[in-house]
């Protein structure tokens, strides 16, 4: 019977008494509506894993919570749908984006971050929010406050295997986030320039000392900082194929969470707590209830920084923070 | 080093001192002109909407100007915009009341402005009318100097869903809606399950609502479970820029059922979102609207706000243009009928004129038909159900808010 | 006569001046807070209830709600014990914005519909408290309470080594912050006369540390200061229409640039002193 509630259906009887947490269908239904719900976690989880990896570069190397870090999300989105919109191919896009995002980012270090080295953290941290809210008007003068939206969604076939349905684009942007995160991960474990950063990180004073140019090192975190989130910007405006100046906002508080929970100067960290939090939230949402994910989300979070302050993959020694 | 910039630093709060006394200052006199204020989001997530009202205004300003004023006073209206920030709209009303003089004031667009800044239109005994504020209930709370230019959504859904129902044949429907945007909220918890009950539609989701938050990427796992659901229409309570995200995530999880809404989904960006799926929602106007007033209107607008920098090329002239343009319009009857003078000396009789004549007013000659204002500060005015389908709002019925014991449209 | 519209500005500043002081009382400790929009939103909403539904005088009603407000504080003082630095701050963050979000889904009290019913205060009381609690903190500063503070800041190892309990100042100072920020939110939903739970997101929380660090962040007048910065800059940028805002962020880089512990600092209000007795 169209439209009647799957509750009625078959199944347990007396189902319409009690609620179950659970559309209760034939069992077939309710394993794929949960196998679609994976999925959608999934691709989440990949967004947050990309802008979480952004924020922990520039953290976990500098101890500099950029703020900024979301509007060049933000602006890679707009750079890849201008090359979208210009009827050029997808790697072009992601290149425009990461560009774009990365010259932007050398900006703020410059202007933003290296004036402000030797202060204490909030200081670089609320000049990054000074060029967060630059970024915002600029965006909002040049391309408008209402949705810029593709006309064609861009890899839009869909593929269906088991009665879960998922589109090129998500498939792409979970392997793209992997090649990424691996690609980063092959920089910092494997290249020199990847020991150097590790080497700041660890202490700027005798990294300098050893000859490791401290200043060239920043910029590199930040320009890779912000080439990542450009990719981010690209991938998700693409897929979601809608942009505002405004969508990184949201978007940021919780990437922030996620680093925290994956563990902030994790990069492998950060690629299961994306997925980790995102299936979590979709779960919350499909099966607790839409309005209590945020608590759940920053519940975990504040959790894990009470239970586990190095988060789920750090080291066994809890960071100290520097002072503020 | 540190004694100069000490220096400086007290010559700066001397310099502060002195603006702060400055502001203690009796404010000078003003010039015969008709002044009037307006407050408009011109930055933030709806400067589209304030800058396009800001070109409206101008126009109407230059209108009326060219055409000898107001019995021969200038008129100048006076654009403050308010960030999309609740306290900066207070602020404007009483820069605008107290400093600049206004007889009446156009605005605050946004609900979440008008409950604040409503109030402060009572203590400065200003009237405000908002433009675009549909959450019930806030001008009625806010009587006598609060008005709107708009209609309750309970009002226009009460034409809405009948029509709906009729014209996709829905038996039941899911219901989705921005938890965090208050109008949204009201219409998606409270006014459409009562509309629902009212027209014997089911909910399927009544027991467990579906919402996101504004500025929500994702809408995929609620999409997937009212998917899940299978309703034969879809209830998206949410300001347009939101509900494109959930219309996209709809088409693409391949959800091709009608939606409703209110007043909220009236745009051009939405037609855009799923062309293939039908929209309804009500409006009290729409570009391609046919008739004398509406059609000029159109006409002399429409080419200015496409030259502004700023806004896109494709533009048209929305409902809150229109209704911004119908409120200074009724403030300009108003001073022209009640013989306000705008001298200084008359400040407060002259404004409780015009509040006297927008509470008694019933058929002033609006764009989509007759304007009056009911009891509770709501416009009496012709509305329509809208239909966006494939790139266009087609109207389909037309309504009136007109309540028992006033007259209608 | 003040004109009505810096009278509007004058409140702002007021009830930004205490939010900035909490946060300025938590930062003495050495502690970042981002999340004090959280106790804010605790203040104006228990406020609010006790004298729309309770029907308790507005001063009564601060002085309840400041008191839960602060053990709230207190309480929440504790696991912070466990963090520093960057990762305090974002716990803090989280639990702004989970307050936020409690605030949103409790229908009791309108839910994101907001809640009406409150009487409006006037300038004057909004400035009693403020200017009240300002110089409270400004006599504090002078005592041996702010030296502990500090001492406890600069290092919290040699402050327990001379005998201070680092615990109870840091739990302390989250819950002295925590009653000042509470009775900031109680001022704002007495003059706006209408609250919801968006006033009192992340962007509020950063607001007050904005406020704090502009102004001088090793004095209690610093917020003030700041408070009257972030207010007036906005509408002095006015005549820079829609590009206001970019100079905004633009000009707070430049003064963290050019003075990065804020306008005020020790320095000049000692200067200001010896120019008393000479």
């Amino acid at each position: 019977m169209a439209g009647s509630s799957p509750a009625m259906k078959g199944g347990l009887p007396n189902a319409g008494v009690y609620r179950l947490p659970f559309p209760v269908g034939y069992r077939g239904e309710t394993i794929h509506v949960l196998a679609q719900q994976l999925v959608n976690g999934l691709t989440l989880g990949a967004v947050y894993t990309l802008i979480a990896l952004s924020f922990s570069l520039v953290m976990g190397i500098l101890g500099v919570l950029n703020l900024a870090i979301t509007e060049l999300f933000m602006l890679g989105g707009y750079f890849g749908f201008a090359v979208i919109m210009a009827h050029l191919p997808l790697p072009l896009a992601l290149a425009a984006g990461m560009a774009g995002a990365a010259i932007v980012a050398i900006v703020i270090e410059k202007l933003g971050y290296q004036p402000f080295r030797t202060a204490p953290l909030v200081t670089p941290m609320l000049s990054t929010l000074g060029f967060s809210i630059i970024l915002q008007n600029i965006a909002t003068n040049v391309w408008g406050s209402d949705p810029l939206q593709l006309t064609d969604e861009v890899l839009a076939q869909r593929y269906t295997l088991g009665g879960v349905s998922v589109s090129a684009m998500q498939l792409t942007v979970m392997g793209a986030t992997i090649v990424l995160v691996a690609a980063l991960a092959f920089v910092v474990q494997r290249t020199s320039m990847g020991r150097a950063l590790r080497a700041v990180a660890e202490n700027r004073d005798v990294a300098r000392l050893l000859g490791v140019s401290a200043s060239r090192i920043t910029l590199i975190a930040f320009m890779l900082s912000g080439a990542l989130a450009g990719a981010a910007g690209v991938l998700i405006g693409l897929h979601y194929a809608a942009i505002t100046p405004y969508i990184g906002v949201e978007i940021g508080l919780k990437a922030i969470a996620v680093m925290v929970i994956g563990g902030t100067t994790q990069i492998w960290g950060a690629l299961i707590a994306g997925p980790l939090i995102g299936v979590l939230e979709v779960m919350t949402v499909a099966y607790g209830g839409s309005q209590v994910r945020d608590f759940v989300v920053y519940g975990f979070m504040i959790l894990i920084l009470l239970l586990r302050p190095q988060g789920l993959l750090g080291g066994s020694r809890s960071d100290q923070g520097q002072r503020v | 080093m540190t004694s100069h910039w000490n220096k400086a630093l007290w010559a700066a709060g001397l310099g502060a001192a002195l603006t702060v006394g400055a502001a203690l200052l009796p404010v000078r006199a003003q010039t015969a002109e008709i002044a009037l204020g307006a407050i408009v989001p011109s930055s933030g997530p709806f400067a589209e909407w304030g800058r396009a009202n800001t070109v409206t205004l101008q126009m109407l300003e230059k209108q009326v100007n060219d055409g000898g004023g107001i019995n021969g006073a200038k008129l100048h209206i006076v654009i403050l915009d308010d960030a999309t920030k609740p306290a900066q709209a207070t602020n404007d009303l009483r820069k605008l009341s107290g400093d600049d003089h206004v007889l009446a004031v156009a605005g605050p667009l946004t609900s979440s402005a008008a409950e604040v800044t409503f109030p402060v239109a009572n203590e400065m005994k200003t009237v405000a009318t908002s433009q675009a504020s549909s959450k019930p209930g806030v001008a009625k709370l806010n009587r006598p100097w609060a008005f709107r230019n708009t209609i309750d959504e309970g009002v226009l859904g009460r034409t809405a869903v009948p029509y709906f129902k009729k014209a996709f044949n829905i038996k039941t429907v899911a219901i989705i809606f921005d938890a965090k945007d208050a109008t949204a909220a009201t219409v998606g918890g409270k006014i459409m399950p009562a509309l629902m009950k009212e027209n014997g539609i089911e909910v399927v989701n009544a027991t467990d609502p579906l919402s996101f938050n504004t500025g929500d990427l994702d809408v995929s796992a609620q999409v997937t479970k009212m998917k899940a659901l299978n309703p034969d229409g879809v209830v998206v309570s949410a300001d347009y820029s939101q509900a494109v995200t959930v219309l996209r995530e709809m088409k693409r999880q391949g959800m091709i059922k009608p939606v409703i809404g209110s007043t909220q989904l009236i745009s051009s960006a939405i037609l855009k979102a799923a062309p293939e799926i039908p929209i309804i929602a009500p409006a009290t106007f729409y570009a391609t609207m046919k008739g004398d007033k509406p059609e000029k209107f159109v006409a002399a607008l429409q080419p200015l706000l496409r030259k502004t920098s700023g806004l896109p090329p494709e533009i048209e002239p929305s409902m809150y243009d229109a209704n911004i343009y119908e409120i200074a319009s009724i403030y300009i009857a108003a001073i022209k009928a009640s013989g306000v003078t705008g001298k200084p000396e008359n400040l407060e009789a002259d404004r409780t004129k015009i509040r006297d004549y927008m509470a008694k007013l019933e058929g002033f000659p609006g764009l989509g038909g007759p304007i009056g204002f009911n009891d509770d500060g709501d416009a009496i005015k012709a509305f329509y159900v809208l239909q966006g389908q494939n790139g266009t709002w087609d109207s389909k019925v037309r309504g009136c808010s007109a309540a028992p014991g006033h007259p209608g449209c | 006569m003040m004109s009505a519209y810096y009278a509007g500005l004058l409140a702002d500043v007021g009830i930004l001046l205490l939010g900035g002081l909490s946060v300025y009382i938590i930062l003495a400790t050495g502690q970042l807070s981002l999340g004090n929009a959280g106790f804010m939103g605790i203040g104006a909403y228990m406020t609010s209830y006790l004298t729309v539904i309770a029907g308790l005088p507005i001063t009564l009603a601060l002085i309840v709600t400041a008191v839960v407000s602060g053990a709230i504080g207190l309480v929440v003082g504790f696991p912070a014990l466990r963090l520093k630095g960057i990762y305090l701050a974002m716990a803090t963050l989280g639990f702004g914005e989970m307050v936020r979000s409690f605030f949103l889904n409790l229908g009791a009290m309108g839910g994101s519909e907001g809640f009406h019913g409150m009487h409006h205060i006037s300038l004057g009381y909004i400035w009693t408290w403020a200017a009240a609690i300002l110089l409270l903190i400004v006599v504090l500063e002078r005592s041996r309470v702010w030296l502990d503070m500090r001492a406890v800041r600069d290092d919290e190892t040699a402050a327990g080594l001379v005998g201070l309990n680092a615990t109870t100042i840091k739990v302390g100072a989250f819950g002295f912050g925590a009653a000042v920020a509470a009775i900031s939110g109680g001022l704002f939903a007495h003059h706006h006369v209408y609250i919801e739970p968006g006033n009192f997101s992340f962007e509020r929380s950063i607001d007050f540390v904005l406020a704090v660090i502009l102004g001088g962040s090793t004095v209690g007048p610093g917020a003030l200061i700041g408070a009257v910065l972030l207010v007036m800059l906005p509408e002095y940028l006015r005549f820079l229409a829609e590009w206001r805002f970019a100079a905004f962020g633009a000009l707070l880089v430049a003064m963290l640039l050019v003075r990065r512990q804020g306008l005020l600092d020790r320095a000049s209000l000692r200067v200001f002193a010896l120019r008393r007795t000479a």
